[in-house]
């Protein structure tokens, strides 16, 4: 009981505990912001899935599959589905108009369907907009105000046009991912302004071009069309006007994407509905018939059936709160095994792809993961000089106690109850301060960016940076259970540098104790 | 106070025996005898002074007899040594025993009060009952031992002091709540190591007041080591200790300086 009285006098009477506390609060606040904020980042790119991909894809590459109407109809009789959408993609080259060629990933969607199934329409980035975003302090983001263009482009997004502005006609058009274009330029502020660029011309000249994209910007791409077996048939190049553009929050999507209608672009790469010939004939010389002129020509080929659309992908979305893995369980278990005995020339149940947002990331969100790791190891080893420091602290408090330690051995303290004295009185400051530093962690992880930005003005510093690490805010999560385990090795740190001088206080003979000058 | 009633004894065999005593300190690669084997009997109810210059080793018998120390092993042909109180050898008691001991059985007072600073007065009295009791014990035993806490205090007259802290006390102020911790858990035998060393002659001689009116009140037994003469007068008994040796024994009515 002595330790208890005494642990609470010395912990309000002495300067080194509180010296010891402050060590252990900022170790564990330095460990708890830094893994919230990795966490923060980790949890952003898991969940930048949903509104991109939906929670789990149907894939079959290159030659896609055909009856996917079917297909999302089963989807979407499951009542833990709640939409379905196809989509076909392709890679192919994009001709900017700045002249530079990128290799894409081009999405054919249905917008609507798109829709219902992503967050697409929360990804559009040109669209009106009445309150500034949280860093846009002086209003410089061109979606604010009442301009109408903003209204028209987005309507455009919603349904992936643009109208010709001789013709009036609405032409097909594509979104493309907002950093794609080169055009714009992302302040600190986390908004894109609309860039002049100059630009060389073949006679020497500079050009002086004002292009934005969603008004009069245009693309090239360039496909390679693939019959249904996946041979190559024919590359294609198509001028595609731009109707607006999306910002996904991952930078590889946002710079590497192109949406496009899905219907352009299966006929483009010809997997649209098609009448199946007959184009093997009976002779191997070849049919010939005489026309009704008298001259003899092929015979036209025999029509036998036709071909459906094909798509490579369906998109899934699930309810609310069903698991991306628990739709890929239905889907793998419940949904295509009946599709695939359905319908001849799909791929079979255990061929097909079905791919939640982690799996198609799985190398990156893993790498993420490693260097969470790693930062928590290094801040980990940094922090375990606590242990050090609270060692120092306790020896020299211990030496400078060492009467006191001497005098309740004559009381009768045992070695045991001495060594707990310590040990307890250093868990007081273990649990004291790491309970600040949670408490500090929480503030700073709840505010860091709130305090970032009183840095950035106050000192000039910006660590996050919005125009290198693309989130416009810096990525936060605070978990109780990082922060239980955080405080508990605050706790076993103090406990830890603490061992070696309470075994010296608990070894002390008596005499030697009270005699210690 | 509180304290039990002294009763005759049917035997009045010694309370503390100390016999063929050795005590050897390490200072580096140099060994420093101390103690050249010292006999000693203590009768209950007694109280003996040990008188010795400085370094006579009179402290260390002290801290042997209470259990703080141990004496050295015999080697060679040198008896062994024992230290018996109440019929049982502290020599070859383990140490939890040993601490059982101190907690029960004896009270220490020391020249410099080792009063526990960051503590106030009736929290350094009830610091050895804690230490006693034991966490459970304590919660059982906190009401008595607080009570019988402040009894003490009240009887040395530091009833107004209670939450003061050491600091704020003068020496013989210190020296009696050094007293009354040492009295917390009612020992059979108070080892006083010069109890007056550090204060002035009328200050000191009411201490020496507070421990002949323990003897005489409660039978307390009293062992004290002092270098002064007048102080050891005050003993029933007093013992010379010369160089580890104990001298031929003398009158109580020694004189000296």
């Amino acid at each position: 009981m002595y330790q208890a009285l005494l642990t609470r006098k010395y912990l309000t009477s002495k300067i080194m505990p509180l010296l010891a506390m402050v060590a252990v609060m900022l170790s564990v606040a330095t460990v708890l912001v830094t893994w919230s904020i990795m966490g923060g980042f980790l949890k952003v790119l898991l969940e930048s899935g949903r509104p991109m991909v939906g929670d789990a894809v149907i894939h079959w590459p290159i030659a896609g599959f055909a009856h996917y109407d079917d297909l999302i109809e089963r989807l979407e009789a499951n009542d833990r589905i709640e939409a379905a959408a196809p989509m076909t993609e392709s890679l192919g080259l994009v001709r900017l108009p700045t002249g530079q060629i990128r290799v894409v990933t081009i999405k054919g969607v249905e917008p609507d369907a798109f829709r219902r199934v992503t967050g697409f329409e929360d990804t559009i980035w040109w669209r009106p907009l009445n309150t500034p975003t949280r860093k846009d302090h002086d209003r410089d983001d061109p979606r604010l105000g009442d301009h109408p263009s903003m209204q028209f482009y987005y309507d455009n997004a919603l349904t992936m046009t643009r109208p010709d502005p001789t013709t009036g006609d609405s032409d097909p058009a594509a979104i493309i991912g907002i950093e794609l274009s080169g055009l714009l330029e992302r302040t600190a502020a986390g908004i894109y302004v609309p860039q002049t660029t100059l630009r060389a011309r073949p006679d020497g000249e500079i050009a002086v071009e004002s292009i934005f994209m969603p008004r009069n910007g245009e693309i090239g791409l360039t496909l390679l069309a693939l019959d249904h077996e996946g041979i190559p048939i024919d590359s294609i190049s198509r001028r595609l006007p731009v109707a607006n553009e999306f910002q996904s929050g991952v930078y590889e999507v946002d710079s590497g994407t192109v949406l496009v209608p899905l219907d352009w672009l299966q006929r483009q790469l010809r997997m649209d509905e098609a009448v199946k010939v007959n184009t093997k004939g009976d002779d191997i010389f070849g049919n010939y018939e005489q026309g009704p002129d008298g001259v003899l020509r092929p015979k036209p080929l025999e029509a036998t059936g036709v071909a459906p659309a094909r798509v490579t992908t369906v998109l899934v979305r699930g309810v609310d709160d069903a698991t991306p893995d628990e739709i890929k369980k239905i889907i793998e278990e419940e949904v295509y095994p009946g599709f695939a005995q359905a319908h001849e020339g799909v791929p079979h149940e255990l061929d097909i792809l079905v791919l939640t947002w982690a799996d198609q990331n799985a190398t990156l969100i893993a790498s993420v993961r490693k260097e969470t790791g790693l930062v928590l190891f290094i801040f980990g080893i940094v922090c375990f000089t606590t242990v050090f420091l609270v060692l120092a602290i306790f020896w020299s408090m211990i030496s400078e106690k060492t009467k006191d330690i001497g005098i309740l051995r004559a009381l009768g303290a045992t070695t045991a109850g001495v060594a707990w004295l310590w040990l307890r009185y250093s868990g007081a400051i273990g649990v004291v301060g790491s309970a600040l530093g949670l408490v500090a962690g929480y503030l700073i992880v709840t505010n860091i960016n709130a305090i970032h930005e009183w840095l950035g003005e106050t000192f000039g510093l910006v660590v996050w940076d919005a125009r290198v690490y693309y989130f416009v805010e810096i990525p936060r999560e605070m978990e109780w259970h990082k922060a239980l385990i955080v405080g508990i090795a605050g706790v076993v740190t103090c406990l830890f540098g603490a061992a070696l001088p309470a075994w010296r206080a608990a070894r002390m003979r008596p005499v030697q104790a009270l005699r210690f000058e | 106070m509180n304290m039990p009633e002294h009763a005759p004894q049917t035997d009045p065999g010694p309370l503390l025996s100390v016999r063929n005593v050795r005590k050897t300190y390490k200072l580096g690669r140099v060994s420093v005898p101390v103690l050249y084997g010292v006999d000693l009997d203590v009768a209950r109810g007694e109280w003996v002074a040990i008188l010795g210059a400085s370094g006579s080793g009179k402290s260390t018998l002290l801290h042997l007899c209470g259990g703080l120390d141990r004496p050295d092993k015999a080697k060679g042909d040198t008896p062994r040594a024992h230290i018996t109180f109440d019929g049982r050898d502290l020599t070859s008691l383990p140490g939890s025993q040993l601490d059982r001991f101190r907690s029960r059985d004896v009270g220490f007072v020391f020249q410099f009060y080792h009063l526990l600073p960051e503590l106030t007065v009736l929290e350094n009295v009830t610091v050895g009952a804690m230490v006693r009791t034991g966490r459970i014990g304590w919660h059982r035993e906190r009401g008595a031992a607080t009570a019988r806490a402040k009894e003490l205090l009240e009887a040395f007259g530091l009833g107004h002091r209670l939450r003061h802290r050491s600091a704020e006390l003068s020496g013989g102020e210190r020296q009696r709540v050094a007293i009354a911790r040492a009295l917390i858990n009612e020992p059979t035998l108070l080892l006083a190591d010069e109890p007056t060393g550090n204060l002035d002659r009328e200050t000191g001689g009411a201490i020496l007041d507070v421990l002949a009116d323990l003897r005489e009140r409660h039978g307390l037994t009293v062992l004290m080591v002092t270098h002064d003469a007048a102080v050891a007068e005050r003993a029933d008994r007093v013992i010379s200790i010369v160089d580890g040796e104990i001298g031929a024994p003398s009158a109580p009515t020694l004189t000296g300086g």
